[in-house]
């Protein structure tokens, strides 16, 4: 081998070598518009207010609903690998191809999607920084028309489940029996017990709280007014302050496991700690009978 | 000389319209609202203008059939269903490819249809040939100063919470096993668009042969004296207020929720009863119902409430503009009536959710049968309450 290409091999090592957090898991709005028609590129809204997606959504995305087509509402599981061949087939989507996925809510439910298209092993998936919030922001247009892509006969790879907690593998952190760090992502009302439940909805967990020796981070911390993500210094500094560095595992949890999700991709896919998110959260472990939890404002379930 | 008086119409006018075109303005930029709440705003206006102007009303729709043989509000009605039907199946088509996979089209009002709904639609037929006017239509005669629709809009509130107080049984025991049919997706798009057309056209033959029609004015040449007259003082006449009421249906469909007045009204209801203490917490159910539930909202009104709002400015505005806003006192007995109908309106819009606009008016537009089976109770409890007032006058 001649040495210049010998250099370009050792480029090459280096760069599949460096961490996660140097991948691009993120595209911008700008890339997204230059990008509509590009036949191996394929945009998905992942939105949960309904009608959102069909009153204007990026030119050709398709839009996947995340309470039955990315969860299995039956058996509270994340989606079949058949279901999820399916869907990703009828969308026109290959092993090849770049998904980009984005949302309302900063992005909760399109970071849902990202954490389920890892699980299924596809290669390349990216989210779009700041979501449906940005795209409006910068006025960019809308488009009313549901896409017909070609349909495609997709194959998902075996789950990874390292990527996902249980309610045993939570447990095992709070009992230290292994080493962990769990990661509450709720607001600070629902981590000190103060409410069940956010505004608006209704308590899912007979008891208020969170898992002992959770870290307080409220998601909305990881965001900037815009709805994208804030600076990666910025992000590994926020979660240092609360001693998550990434040299032990971390666990991400929330109420149902969606903002969790989003929380997931920031430590996991931005900061590339080792990260698993509990999608069981806090409406299977406050519930759970016989588990242990912290409530410092010994807020009381009355059962009305 | 202009006349004092007109003078400061105009001027009210002026202000009403210059009010509804900055709160538009402020709403659009405003945080957590945005465009949908200023469009909300304007499409309420716009209602509110329209059904002023073409007095459009379901309440006489029904009334004037049954009591004075006119037929000219309900043909309005068909005219705004026939139109809607038009306009809902072009939205459909763009977002909900194909009708028959088993997707619901989302916001549209598709309801579960059962005999609540009839019990409902009588409650509410009764209720508005009682207080000469249906919710949208106190709400519209509010605008042009009636005095008696604030009563008609108490009873309203006070009917809702008789409703809330029978509503968890009533899902428990009916709705929640009562079918939900959207006829696109049985009859597919062409289909159910000509049958719907077809049921529409049947029932304006039948008005148009057995109804006597009143004969036409002599026709005016139209300068732009007489043009202008016709627009802003003289009323529209009934069809032209079903067209424009269907294009506005379509419209609100396609930027923010289907046309429906009672949602708003059903929150600060709730939230007064229940702050009173005396409504249940929770109604079972009822999140995952289409149609004018009550939506929470962190600001002081939802966007429903904003959409009234423009709605009872809009009638007031071209009120004032007509020379037709006047504060109405009424008489004791009106107001009598118009509070007795006002609980049964309330009544009827809770356990149907909505009312003859949200679930009769916008779930027909969206071929929904629920909104068929509210019509059928409708016609039978106005036709009770034509009776009645026949008898008591």
């Amino acid at each position: 081998m001649s040495a210049p290409g010998s250099v370009l091999g050792t480029a090459i090592l280096l760069l599949a070598a460096l961490p996660a957090a140097a991948q691009e898991v993120l595209v911008t709005t700008e890339w997204v518009s230059n990008n509509l028609n590009n036949p191996k590129v394929r945009v998905l809204e992942v939105s949960v207010d309904p009608g959102v997606y069909e009153k204007g959504h990026v030119e050709g995305a398709v839009g996947v609903k995340w309470h039955s087509e990315l969860a299995d509402p039956v058996s509270r599981d994340i989606v079949s690998a058949a279901s999820f061949e399916k869907l990703l087939s009828r969308a026109g989507i290959s092993g090849d191809t770049t998904v980009v996925l984005y949302g309302d809510n900063n992005n909760w439910f399109a970071a849902w999607g990202y954490w389920i298209f890892e699980i299924y092993g596809h290669k390349a998936v990216r989210i779009m920084d700041g979501g449906r919030k940005k795209w409006e922001i910068e006025k960019r247009p809308w488009d009313t028309t549901v896409p017909s892509h070609p349909a495609t006969t997709y194959r998902a790879a075996p789950p990874n489940l390292a990527l996902r907690a249980r309610l045993p593998d939570v447990l095992s952190v709070v009992e230290k029996r292994s080493p962990g760090a769990l990661v509450d992502v709720r607001s600070p009302d629902e981590f000190a017990g103060k409410v069940f439940a956010p505004p608006g909805i209704q308590e899912l967990a007979i008891r208020a709280g969170h898992v002992p020796g959770a870290r307080s981070v409220p998601w909305s911390k990881t965001v900037n007014e815009d709805g994208t993500f804030k600076s990666r210094e910025d992000l590994r500094k926020l979660y240092a302050e609360v001693g998550v560095d990434g040299k032990t595992p971390v666990i991400t949890y929330c109420r149902i496991g969606e903002r969790s999700s989003h929380s997931w991709f920031v430590l996991k896919e931005l900061l590339g700690y080792d990260v698993r998110n509990y999608d069981g959260s806090w409406t299977e472990y406050g519930n759970a009978v016989g588990v242990p939890i912290e409530n410092p404002a010994g807020t009381v379930w009355t059962g009305k | 000389m202009v006349p004092p008086r007109r003078w400061i119409r105009w001027a009210a006018a002026a202000l009403v319209a210059a009010g509804l075109l900055a709160s538009g303005l402020i709403l659009h930029d405003a945080p957590g609202r945005g465009r949908s709440a200023s469009f909300s705003l304007l499409c309420g206006a716009a209602f509110g203008i329209v059904l002023q102007r073409s007095r459009f009303c379901f309440a006489s729709a029904f009334r004037d059939l049954f009591l004075l043989s006119d037929r000219r509000a309900a043909l309005g009605v068909l005219v705004a269903l026939a139109v809607g039907s038009v306009g809902y199946q072009v939205v459909f088509g763009a977002w909900v490819p194909d009708p028959s996979a088993g997707h619901m089209p989302p916001t549209a009002h598709i309801a579960p249809a059962s005999w609540h709904l009839l019990l409902g639609g009588a409650a509410f037929g009764l209720g508005m040939v009682l207080s000469g006017g249906c919710i949208s239509g106190n709400l519209y005669r509010l605008g042009e100063g009636s005095l008696t629709a604030p009563a008609a809009l108490a009873g309203t509130v006070a009917g809702f919470w008789a409703g809330t107080l029978v509503w968890n049984p009533l899902y428990v025991r009916v709705v929640s096993t009562a079918p939900v049919v959207w006829l696109p997706s049985h009859l597919g798009y062409a289909g159910s668009l000509a049958a719907q057309l077809a049921l529409l056209a049947l029932l304006g033959a039948l008005l148009l042969r057995y109804m006597p029609g009143l004969s036409p004015r002599p026709a005016r040449p139209v300068t732009l004296d007489v043009a202008c007259r016709k627009v802003f003082v003289d009323g529209w006449p009934a069809w032209a207020g079903g067209i424009a009421i269907g294009v506005l249906g379509t419209f609100a469909f396609l930027r923010t929720r289907p046309l429906g007045v009672t949602s708003e009204i059903g929150r600060a209801s709730r939230a007064l009863g229940s702050a009173m203490g005396f409504l249940p917490e929770r109604l079972e159910g009822l999140d995952l119902m289409a149609g004018c539930r009550p939506l929470d909202t962190e600001h002081l009104l939802s966007e429903n409430g904003i959409f009234v709002l423009g709605l009872v400015l809009g009638s007031a505005l071209a009120a004032l503009a007509a020379g037709e806003f006047r504060l109405r006192l009424g008489r004791p007995r009106g107001h009598v009536l118009s509070l007795a109908g006002g609980v049964l309106l309330g009544f009827g819009a809770m356990i149907s959710l909505g009312c003859t606009v949200g679930t009769m008016l916008s779930g027909i537009m969206a071929f929904s049968l629920s909104g068929w089976v509210f019509l059928a109770g409708l016609l039978s409890g106005a036709w009770g309450g034509a009776g009645l007032l026949r008898r008591l006058s």
